[in-house]
């Protein structure tokens, strides 16, 4: 009250009572005691992700139109867009926010249109002009070998990659029918790959047509062989004429031979590699086709959508069954003998632990029948000193192998048989090497590239740090305000007709239009990620949200911390927490 | 030329041609109309203004005080709970002195619940510092809007323009809509003498003593003696221009009355028939029209009824332990007269109820036969 100011004449009294000095001495900030702040968190679609694609990223640029953006987007962490866009197991549309509200979002299907409208697109980039003496290479060129080649090729790096067989690809070659999978986008992707300077030396079989000590130029080497033995049944008559591999019977169909299978075809497995195997069947032009797993309708390991694809083309399907022995029947035709199991605890080993059920034998006619019940690496080339366990390659977190300069990854280290798994792990090798190479240790950096606790790393975090927390929490659809988005019904493709399905390999599914791409994307809750929808701006009560260019910003000196944008932001990309004092 | 709208549209134009730079309001039946019609002119061009959407009246009034802070000229219209809900930030809107206009259209307060017209909802707010101008036809509440905001600016007050509601505010008459450039000579943008600037915030409102309060409160009071001059100059000039006036009060065939009629809105239309029946029949009846409440025009009041016998006024809205409100304030007015009429004081019509022809030579015809009317309060149009 020093400066009271007292009026002695009516004429003087102003008519409002307004300060005579300016007040901008007057922070009211300083009234805070929580505090907003801008903070980019882990949409659970990104850290779900394998192969550490930003979904959550190019959904924003699928929805401006921005394809070209979205394609280089994904091209920072996964050379494979229009694999993933069909094969893969889509993980991220399980753990999509929007599942809660509605439906998932079709991520898969955007994935595929980013990279189907980039089929003209030939110039791969490089990280930077600088190109490295070291020399790398790696055996195999599946989507996990490829994926480290590329990674490292951008890096500057020359990489070598040895194939046995004729043309690269890996299992996306020779075991995913082309149905699922045209050879024109797997073409096209890996001369991507080839373009960056990446040498693929075919029919080169290391530890057959070249000594696997002939490799010792090379700085480092990574080991990805996949897995291409298919498991036995150990059982009677496995080894008569019409018993054969599944992923023999895909390979023979990808190098165009002439394969008859008679019309009658059983095939033994409850996975994704039976199903493609009785699919392939179908549409060379068997008549019946039956298929036989232990597991339960519910336990088998195959994608919903493929079984139910299965069934449509009128497979017929018997869970909970075992095969016993296979029998010659006097002609070329077969007698199968099975029984009914259920399955038990799984074994120590994780394997299947089928207990008959007595009295329950019965017999499938068949002119073929096909193991289709997984595959195990063959890695008897290796040396010595790399460790074995399991039939697996042993390696440390980062995919070191416990040997100098060796490193492995894909289905030679990985039970889990999967495209997004194996492109994972052949980026999680490419920083392994380069970190390796540069005297550095990878692990040291993991915790910066982290995208969610499920192991997923990006590139682009590697390369370009952000500001603010090194692996920010996973948004819960709890956070999320749901009362900003309407309801909208996931996109439902259709897929080809029975009939165009028959007799041939055409694609199953046709990719979305543009409109319609946008449309979906225009779905996505952009969790945890600020897409500058100006709410914050708009609902400041004391302006203090300032809208920039390409992002907001806070004026601490006039926020009173009461939370408004926090509560209204609708992706939870703003914190709210205690003002440090 | 003249066009048929509805009385509530009446208003619109009238704000419409106010340029008024921020509309804020909140929905509310028999108003709505009016800031529909405005969300129209701010969409379709016709109007360049924000229309804020708020989630209640007293955001509504809220906004605009924001808004006339920073020098917008800024309206808003409300109804009966809506007004009542903005009651404290009215007091705040005057005590700022802000040229707020805001139309309440009349509509009676619940409980229970009603929707039809009765003055009490603006009455309840005659103590808030507010001017309020009562209208008789759609023209006038045109005309008064843009009035409104010339006599606000100029004496650094809010004001109220008030209509019956669905007697005026859905009603369609003939409206003589003003040509946008005279109302724009007229009424030149608005340039407050003292704004909120970011660049130079000042603390506005801020805790004032006893040693000052007083002298500010005076201040308004004076402003309000001072709006008695500034309407008749505003209406004067109003009336060079467009050709019609209103004045503070209007008399019609008051000449050598023996009993003046008063009354305020849409009765005064109904009650000039009535006088003409009487006139013609060779009785000397007259008419008073208050249009201006507050401030009250004590002064015209005092000269016009000097020397009539007898005045009756029909309040459409009771004060309940005293009676209509008008009538109150016209007998405050005369009380200190020597030669002062004998006031008559009935209420009609209320919550929607007509007050026909009928209800009217009612009230004549008491007030002829009494010498003194002989209750405080008389209700013509009660069911007994």
């Amino acid at each position: 009250m020093e400066n009271k100011i007292t009026f002695k004449r009516l004429q003087d009294v102003p008519s409002v009572a307004i300060s005579l000095g300016t007040m901008l001495w007057n922070k009211t900030g300083t009234w805070r005691y929580l505090k907003p702040k801008y903070t980019i968190k882990t949409p659970p679609c990104n850290e779900a992700c394998p192969a550490g694609n930003d979904i959550e990223g190019f959904m924003v640029l699928v929805r401006e139109g921005k394809l070209r953006e979205a394609w280089e987007l994904i091209k920072e962490e996964n050379p494979f867009p229009g694999v993933c866009g069909r094969v893969c197991f889509h993980p991220c549309e399980a753990s999509c926010n929007r599942r809660e509200y509605d439906e998932a979002l079709s991520i898969q299907a955007i994935e595929r249109h980013i990279a189907d409208s980039h089929l003209t697109a030939k110039k791969e980039k490089h990280h930077s002009k600088l190109r490295r003496k070291e020399k790398l290479a790696v055996i195999g060129s599946g989507p996990s070998g490829l994926t480290c080649a590329y990674h490292l090729a951008r890096m500057g790096y020359g990489v070598t990659v040895f194939e046995s067989h004729s043309s690269p690809g890996g299992i996306l070659r020779i075991g995913i029918p082309e149905y699922r999978l045209p050879r024109s986008t797997l073409d096209h992707e890996i001369s991507g790959i080839e373009s960056l300077g990446v040498e693929i030396k075919t029919n080169t079989c290391v530890g057959k047509d070249l000594p696997f000590e002939d490799l010792s130029k090379y700085q480092a080497i990574f080991i990805a062989t996949g897995a291409h033995r298919s498991r036995s049944l150990n059982i009677e008559g496995e080894r008569l004429e019409g018993v054969l591999s599944g992923l023999e019977f895909l390979k023979r169909i990808h190098i165009g031979e002439k394969v008859s299978l008679g019309k009658r075809i059983v095939v033994i497995g409850g996975g994704n590699g039976a199903v493609d195997v009785a699919r392939s069947a179908w549409r060379l032009g068997a008549e019946k086709i039956q298929m036989v797993c232990l597991e339960s309708r519910e336990q088998m390991p195959a994608f919903p959508e493929e079984i139910a694809g299965t069934e449509a083309e009128g497979i017929e399907i018997f869970p909970s069954t075992m095969p016993l022995r296979i029998m010659a029947d006097g002609g070329s035709g077969k007698k199968v003998e099975f029984i009914k199991v259920n399955l038990g605890e799984a074994k120590t080993d994780g394997s299947l632990n089928p207990i008959p059920i007595l009295g329950t034998e019965f017999y499938l006619e068949a002119d073929s029948v096909i193991r289709a019940i997984g595959e195990v690496p063959d890695l008897s080339f290796l040396p010595q000193e790399v460790s074995i366990k399991k039939g697996l390659i042993e390696v440390g977190e980062m995919g070191f192998v416990h040997t100098k300069g060796y490193f492995a990854g894909g289905d030679a280290i990985n039970p889990y048989h999967t495209v997004a798994g194996a492109i994972g792990s052949g980026k999680r090798a490419a920083l392994a090497i380069h970190e390796y190479l540069q005297g550095g240790w990878l692990k040291e950096k993991f915790r910066l590239i982290q995208v969610g606790e499920k192991g997923t790393i990006s590139m682009k975090k590697y390369f370009h740090p952000l500001e603010g927390e090194a692996n920010p929490p996973v948004v819960p659809f709890k956070d999320i305000k749901t009362e900003y988005f309407e309801h909208h019904p996931r996109i439902s493709i259709p897929q080809l007709s029975l009939d165009d399905r028959r007799g041939g390999f055409r694609e199953i599914q046709p990719g979305l239009k543009k409109e319609e791409a946008q449309e979906e994307a225009g779905r996505c809750f952009n969790c945890g990620v600020c897409n500058g929808c100006d709410n914050c701006w708009i609902y400041c009560p004391d302006m203090a949200v300032k809208r920039k260019k390409d992002r907001y910003e806070i004026d601490y000196d006039y926020c009173k911390g009461c939370g408004i944008c926090f509560e209204e932001c609708p992706r939870s990309a703003i914190l709210f927490e205690e003002e440090g004092r | 030329m003249k066009t048929v709208i509805e009385g509530s549209h009446a208003v619109s134009y009238g704000v419409m041609l106010s340029r008024v730079q921020v509309i804020s309001a909140y929905p509310i039946t028999p108003q709505t109309h009016i800031v529909e019609r405005l969300s129209e002119f701010c969409a379709n061009g016709e109007l360049q203004a924000r229309f804020l959407k708020v989630e209640s009246e007293h955001s509504a009034m809220a906004s605009c005080i924001g808004a006339s802070a920073v020098g917008a000229r800024a309206f808003t219209a409300t109804s009966s709970q809506g007004l009542a809900l903005m009651h404290e930030l009215l007091h705040w809107a005057s005590g700022a002195r802000l040229p707020i206009v805001m139309a309440n259209v009349n509509r009676a307060l619940a409980s229970p619940w009603n929707i039809w017209c009765d003055q009490i909802d603006s009455l309840s707010q005659r103590d808030t510092g507010w001017l309020q101008f009562y209208c008789e036809s759609s023209q006038e509440a045109l005309d008064t809007v843009i009035q409104a905001f010339k006599i606000s600016e100029s004496i650094s007050l809010p004001s109220m323009v008030v209509l019956d509601a669905f007697y005026l505010s859905h009603t369609f008459e003939p409206v003589d809509i003003p040509d946008r450039e005279r109302v724009d000579k007229f009424l030149p943008p608005y340039e407050p003498k003292l704004k909120l600037d970011p660049k130079d915030p000042r603390s506005f409102g801020s805790l004032t003593s006893p040693d000052t309060f007083t002298e500010m409160r005076y201040q308004m009071q004076q402003s309000m003696e001072k709006a008695k001059s500034v309407i008749l100059e505003v209406d004067g000039e109003y009336q060079k221009i467009f050709g019609r006036g209103y004045r503070m009060i209007e008399t019609y065939r008051c000449e050598d009355a023996e009993l003046v009629l008063v009354t305020t809105g849409t009765v005064t239309s109904t009650s000039r028939e009535v006088i003409d029946q009487y006139r013609d029949e060779g009785k000397a009846i007259g008419l008073l029209k208050i249009k201006s409440f507050r401030p009250f025009p004590s002064e015209e009041v005092r000269k016009e009824l000097k020397g009539i016998p007898k005045v009756a006024v029909i309040d459409r809205n009771i004060s309940c332990g005293v009676g209509g409100i008008f009538a109150e304030e016209l007998k405050s007015a005369l009380c200190n007269e020597e030669d002062r009429p004998m006031v008559f004081s009935y209420i009609a019509g209320l919550g929607g109820r007509d007050i026909t022809q009928e209800t009217i030579s009612n009230v004549i015809e008491y007030t002829l036969e009494q010498d003194r009317p002989k209750e405080d309060i008389l209700w013509p149009d009660l069911k007994r």
